[in-house]
């Protein structure tokens, strides 16, 4: 038992391990939930909601009444069930820290300027968002649970998702790819 | 209520296996497309292995029916995708 808590512990797991997990928990939310694990689609629900507070009848169309709802829905709160699980298996190896720009990494590409950091990290958090709007999903939401579910679109998205992003690594990388 | 309270707790062991594999860093993420650390794939695929088996296997035995599965229509699928995997390999998301 306590090697096992020692395992549970450890700060990284093997990819296998947690990718068996994950699959269990894909199972379980269509088992007890009926739904499927979405991560991008919250962002929209959430979107709606400010909008709606701050512009009601700009917000007032088809997509934000019935296509994705301006309301506190499953994928909203398994987004925050999310941050709180990574939370916990931060603080149970003990790796939890607050930074603002914590990869080195990242620094020895970009350079270590923290603004750089969080002014990509938002332009390339609307990349990702639009296409995930386009797409219908995320790599949660349409990568693994579509492919769980042997949905083609899962394996187009998966195919393009790694055509362009090895494209835009061997751009920001160049030589030191 | 419950399922929402269902969303939460699913949501956590979602977080916690992703924090664990590792792909909360940026390095992660980037480096599957330098094919340099191949954690995301081997995370992903073991995951759609074990949920593939595990879904088909529970509906066959009538233990559950499949919600809506995502739409294909291809060319939003692959533009999206083509978009998507942009902003991934730059913010490591």
């Amino acid at each position: 038992m306590s090697t096992l808590i020692q395992q549970f512990r450890k700060q990284l797991w093997s990819p296998y391990i947690a990718g068996i997990a994950l699959g269990i928990v894909g199972v379980l939310s269509v088992w007890v939930s009926d739904s499927l694990l979405g991560a991008s689609g919250a962002f929209e629900n959430l979107a709606g909601i400010l909008g709606k507070a701050v512009a009601p009848q700009a917000f007032d169309n088809m997509y934000f009444n019935f296509i994705m709802p301006s309301e506190i829905t499953w994928g909203v709160m398994l987004l925050v069930g999310i941050m709180i699980g990574g939370f916990l298996g931060a603080l149970s190896s003990r790796s939890f820290k607050l930074t603002v720009n914590g990869d080195t990494q990242w620094k020895a590409i970009f350079g270590p300027q923290t603004w750089k950091r969080w002014g990509l990290a938002f332009l390339g958090a609307i990349i990702l968002e639009y296409g995930a709007g386009i797409a219908g999903g995320c790599t949660s939401g349409l990568a693994i649970s579509g492919g769980m579910l042997l949905a083609p679109a899962a394996f187009i998205f998966i195919a393009a998702m790694f055509a362009s992003g090895i494209l835009t690594s061997l751009i920001v990388y160049r030589k030191r790819y | 209520m419950t399922n929402m309270i269902l969303a939460l707790v699913l949501g956590a062991f979602f977080g916690l296996t992703l924090n664990k594999a590792g792909l909360t860093r940026y390095s992660k993420i980037v480096n599957v497309f330098r094919f340099t650390d191949m954690t995301v794939l081997k995370f992903m695929m073991t995951a759609l292995i074990v949920s593939m088996a595990g879904l088909y296997g529970l509906r066959e035995l009538g233990l559950i029916t499949f919600p809506n599965i995502p739409a294909t229509y291809i060319a939003g699928n692959a533009i999206g995708g083509l978009i998507f995997g942009v902003g991934m390999a730059l913010t490591g998301y």
